[in-house]
């Protein structure tokens, strides 16, 4: 007790957040946590979040700074400003709808950052040496770690939801207001809660290699859940009148299970008066909040006792796929690009936090698609093939992961090693940089577009495939064009850090506008235009040829 | 006297191979014992357990006299440890990692800042106190590492690889340091590659070869059953006398030429 009194004096000078949590250490007290320790655990790494790793020296282009900036905090507008288009849900009267649109898409953001994300600091092994070593407990380390990633979390939720929590206290009333404030950080602790406590069961339950795999699956799957979440939500209102916009809801025993209906029951006692679904919705809500607390509490020293079995390595031999060596030997034209060809293909297959990253986006870039062949084949309608243009797009889809997949690329866990591009005997980052977009081409997007392409042609017939053959050299282009425009450093050569989270996030912005017109265009042209398809071919196919043996070439050599 | 630190019969596995099959050796207070093995022989990995960091799969470790499962953490603050690699949180001046450590071990800031900065000075790097750890050297590194598991004046230390990474000097430093310990009655449980600095420094030596205890006892001892040095000893004991061989199938794989028709 007498350390919360000195915790409470220092926090003159303590960052908002720290402040913040010393008002509630009385929880963490109570839960066995050694508050004064946690308090300096997250102090330090907040401190080191603030700081820049700096890299090689020589070897990296500019930008290195050493003021001390959370980039993470003042790069949370960009989130803000997307959730503006939420305002218009204020045009309908029915405040049902209104945060059931809400807090799915609240939800989706929140855990698909999280999982992509933060599942790094979660899964970090590097504490238990470090801490773990000194007389800390689990529990403490635990907490610590929750901690920091909880408060990246519920900046990020409270910055999604400003524009929507701002505007009820105007719309809606101050208890609404008021609700929807404390329901929206409620919402950011779920996120965490769950995904602790999926992990927490995982790494209970498997060992070694499996254990590696199991987690970048259940990252997978969660993304999916999230997003068919999100789609089962979308089905039960049906726009009765658009005119008039009034909403019905079609609330079934089924929707029980999606839980961010739960956070909306409140709100709809709050307009419309009790009835049984919104009073078994808000029970199940409180329940479920202290089910998860309950878990927290019985699960945070589970995790760090099992996290070490991460660190277990076994020797399994690796061999070059035959893909692997056919797109080597096509697509790369010199010997050193081959080599940084193979490397980058197996420095990502190996990697679990390129994985971590990169796999929940894979899931939402296959979702989209699949959900939407099916409610096209589901509706009713007869002649699927009569309006093929809804299927032509699809495939554009899987571009959306290119944002994600530039600014994954540039980390490593084993950054340190890029000492060894240094000792390449010519100039190596122009022929590194085409071998690893090349090689990100063929491993990642390049199935996944085929994958969604066949299943268009299946439905469409085979008249489509150029038009699919064209998307392909499209995302080809714009992954290199993507790649240019972000990959600073060298590939692999920057460390993980908690506050470079939501690195990219402008870029994924201002990525969708040209897509998405270059995307129209495409689909458009080839429709209506005769013979543009093989137009369009020529053009790609020139485009590509050129980056692939010239791109990333700088011109200030020559 | 009773031992400080007791082990019996410790049983571990990684994806069902064992690593450590029924390790059991005991230490007393005030000993200097040389813990090596040939790599994967499982030493970390028994520091590893002792110090909570994994779980045991069987056996018993008894640490100060009772059982370790007796305790709750606090009996880490009388243990001092030193990592295998020499992980750091690399964005942190040293003076804030030590200062960090420090307080951990619910130590005082003052107190923390006055010792760190002392005992850097005596290890020749008290110019990089404030400098990034990202910006040390290997050896610095190291040192920096030795002095955060001392900064709390513990009983007994695990010391995995000390001497690692660091010059000539600086390793005469620490044998002389280790030698003044021994004599302040700390206990000190250290693992090296570095066989004549075992050889003259430790008061027992213990072998570990696949998972086993091979060899358990002061060197005068053990030199009965092998003459020589210990590296002699070591090499007869893990069962190694092919160095030429290998060396010369190196060599010939360099060149790009067969063994086999050597």
């Amino acid at each position: 007790m007498m350390r919360d009194i000195l915790g409470l004096k220092k926090s003159e000078k303590a960052p908002v957040y720290l402040r913040l949590i010393d008002l509630i250490s009385f929880i963490y007290t109570r839960l066995g946590v050694n508050y004064s320790q946690m308090r300096l655990i997250l102090e330090l790494k907040m401190t080191m979040d603030g700081r820049r790793d700096s890299a090689l020296p020589g070897f990296e282009s500019g930008r290195r700074s050493d003021q001390e900036k959370n980039q993470f905090f003042s790069s949370l507008w960009v989130y803000t400003l997307i959730s503006l288009f939420l305002l218009f849900l204020f045009a309908y009267d029915n405040w049902v709808f209104q945060y059931t649109t809400y807090f799915s898409f609240l939800f989706i953001m929140t855990f698909s950052t999280l999982l992509a994300n933060f599942s790094t600091i979660l899964l970090d092994t590097k504490d238990a040496t470090l801490i773990g070593t000194k007389p800390v407990d689990r529990k403490t380390l635990g907490a610590a770690k929750a901690t920091h990633v909880g408060i990246y979390l519920v900046a990020f939720t409270l910055a999604i939801g400003l524009p929507v929590i701002g505007f009820t206290f105007y719309f809606n009333g101050i208890i609404a207001g008021i609700l929807v404030f404390l329901l929206s950080l409620l919402a950011s602790l779920w996120c965490l809660g769950l995904t602790l406590f999926v992990y927490a069961t995982i790494l209970k339950q498997f060992d070694g290699e499996r254990l590696k795999n199991i987690i970048a699956y259940s990252q997978i799957s969660l993304s999916v859940f999230m997003v068919l979440g999100y789609y089962l939500v979308g089905q039960i209102f049906q726009v009765i009148d658009p005119e008039t916009l009034l909403v019905e809801m079609n609330l079934s025993v089924g929707h029980v299970l999606l839980f961010p209906m739960w956070f909306v029951a409140p709100f709809g006692m709050l307009q419309e008066g009790l009835s049984t679904t919104y009073i078994i919705y808000t029970a199940l809500l409180i329940i479920g909040t202290v089910g998860l607390a309950l878990l927290f509490n019985w699960n945070t020293d589970k995790i760090e006792s099992n996290l070490q079995k991460m660190d277990s390595s076994s020797t399994k031999q690796t061999k070059r796929s035959f893909i692997e060596r056919m797109a080597a030997s096509v697509l790369c034209f010199d010997p050193l690009e081959k080599a940084y060809f193979h490397f980058g293909w197996q420095i990502t297959k190996t990697e679990r936090e390129f994985k971590t990253r990169l796999y929940p986006s894979i899931a939402s870039a296959l979702v989209f698609p699949v959900v939407m062949t099916y409610t096209t084949l589901t509706s009713g309608e007869p002649g699927v093939t009569q309006s093929p243009v809804t299927f032509l797009y699809l495939p554009y889809f899987t571009m959306l992961m290119i944002p994600v997949l530039t600014v994954s690329i540039q980390f490593s866990k084993n950054y340190k090693g890029n000492w060894v591009f240094n000792l390449t005997p010519n100039d190596s980052k122009a022929p590194f940089m085409r071998a690893v977009t090349k090689a990100m081409l063929i491993k990642i997007l390049a199935p996944l577009y085929i994958a969604v392409a066949t299943l268009v042609l299946y439905f469409t017939g085979f008249a489509y495939l150029l038009q699919m053959i064209n998307g392909l050299l499209l995302t080809s282009v714009i992954l290199f064009l993507e790649m240019k425009r972000s990959v600073a450093a060298l590939p692999f050569s920057r460390k993980y850090a908690a506050s470079e989270a939501n690195l990219g996030c402008m870029g994924t912005l201002i990525f969708f506008v040209p897509v998405f017109i270059i995307s129209v265009i495409m689909i458009v042209s080839q429709s209506f235009i005769p013979n543009a398809e093989w137009v369009i071919l020529l053009i790609l196919v020139g485009v590509n040829g050129w980056w692939m043996r010239k791109g990333f070439n700088s011109k200030a050599k020559k | 006297m009773e031992p400080i630190l007791e082990i019996s019969k410790l049983i571990k596995q990684f994806d069902g191979k064992p690593v450590l099959k029924e390790v059991s050796f005991s230490v007393y207070p005030g000993e200097i014992v040389g813990y090596i093995g040939p790599n994967g022989a499982g030493k970390s990995t028994t520091v590893k357990i002792i110090l909570g960091m994994i779980d045991r799969d069987g056996g018993d470790i008894r640490l100060f006299g009772q059982p370790i499962e007796s305790y709750d953490v606090s009996y880490k603050s009388r243990i001092g440890y030193v990592p295998e690699n020499a992980d750091l949180y690399e964005t942190l001046t040293a003076k804030e990692y030590l200062l960090f450590i420090g307080e951990l071990y619910g130590m005082e800031e003052n107190v923390v800042l006055k010792k760190s900065e002392q005992m850097m000075d005596a290890l020749g790097i008290k110019e990089s106190f404030n400098g990034r750890l990202a910006s040390f050297s290997k050896g610095m590194r190291q040192k920096v590492l030795i002095i955060s598991s001392l900064l709390h004046d513990p009983d007994i230390l695990f010391w995995d690889e000390p001497l690692n990474g660091l010059d000539a000097n600086s390793v005469q430093v620490i044998k002389e340091l280790l030698g003044k310990l021994k004599k302040e009655g700390k206990t000190i449980f250290y693992s090296s590659h570095v066989m004549d600095t075992v050889e003259k420094l430790s008061d027992r030596i213990l072998i570990l070869n696949d998972g086993e205890v091979v060899a358990n006892g002061p060197f005068e001892e053990l030199k009965e059953e092998a003459d020589g040095t210990l590296e002699q000893l070591f090499n007869t004991l893990t069962g190694f006398d092919q160095h030429a061989a290998l060396a010369e199938q190196f060599l010939l794989a360099m060149k790009g030429e067969d063994a086999d028709d050597a």
